[in-house]
């Protein structure tokens, strides 16, 4: 059962690592590409943190922890490029 | 009631130690990356230019070999609760051969790389190639040494500590989310 999820995921996550690769040699305007890529990549990192590494399973405090520090690096990667 | 809750919060999975430690790697990578990002301003003609010598192909297979390594490293934990120890050694095995596949196509990259004269002193966007990546491949290789020793345990019937076979795939999957961050930002943004 637990398998058959990880499977999902592992789908999830190869299908958004080639999504991000066709994004980032697509004609999107600059910008707007770097938004979707570092988007993209975030998910990437909640989708293994919070399945294979079992986190959605354990305190509020890890999981908010992980959320917070994707949003601070993330957002201050944005702001440096815009 | 209390007890569970405080249980959870002290053991997340791998336990309370290991999350001090992805953490301040965590710290250590996204701080390393938005410095490569910041200096990129300065010489943005630099970074996209290096950013084209490198082979985006190579970055995207790394990506495939850590997520599948990953899956079949949250897939042999799942094995171990079940107290299922051939399967637990079998997706440990093949965690292993992902993990491997990824140092063989890295080091081919780096012969490329080296062959070529891009080393960690040609320009400042090479610099940071260079230690963040050689960075996050010493991990891969301690994470490897770990599971290769795990995997001897479970063979001789000595591990039998959740805790402890979860704290080993927790490192493993550190390397997988500190290659998520890496990739984008040095193959594809600049």
């Amino acid at each position: 059962m637990k398998k058959n999820l990880f499977f999902t995921v592992w789908m999830v996550l190869i299908i958004l690592t080639i999504s991000t690769a066709l994004v980032s040699n697509s004609a999107f305007v600059k910008s707007v590409a770097t938004a979707i890529i570092l988007v993209l990549s975030a998910i990437k990192f909640l989708g293994v943190s919070f399945y294979f590494m079992e986190l959605r399973n354990s305190h509020n405090f890890w999981k908010y922890s992980i959320i917070i520090y994707l949003f601070v690096v993330m957002s201050a990667l944005i702001l440096i490029l815009k | 009631m209390n007890n569970k809750i405080e249980k959870s919060l002290y053991y997340p999975p791998g336990g309370i130690l290991l999350w001090i430690i992805i953490f301040l790697e965590f710290f250590t990578f996204g701080a390393a990356l938005i410095a490569m990002v910041f200096y990129s301003k300065d010489e943005p003609e630099v970074f996209h230019n290096s950013k084209l010598l490198l082979n985006t192909s190579f970055g995207a297979i790394n990506t495939f070999f850590l997520l599948t390594s990953g899956f079949f490293m949250a897939t042999s934990v799942e094995k171990f609760k079940e107290n299922n120890i051939s399967k637990t050694t079998f997706f440990l095995k093949l965690t292993m051969v992902f993990g491997v596949f990824f140092l063989i196509l890295k080091s081919i990259e780096y012969y490329f790389k080296l062959e070529a004269g891009l080393t960690i002193g040609y320009n400042t966007f090479f610099s940071f190639y260079w230690m963040l990546t050689l960075f996050h491949v010493i991990h891969v290789l301690v994470g490897l040494v770990i599971l290769i020793v795990n995997y001897i345990g479970l063979k001789k019937n000595s591990t039998n500590n959740l805790e402890d076979f979860e704290a080993s795939a927790a490192f493993w999957h550190m390397c997988d989310l500190i290659w998520l961050l890496l990739f984008p930002i040095i193959y594809l943004l600049f």
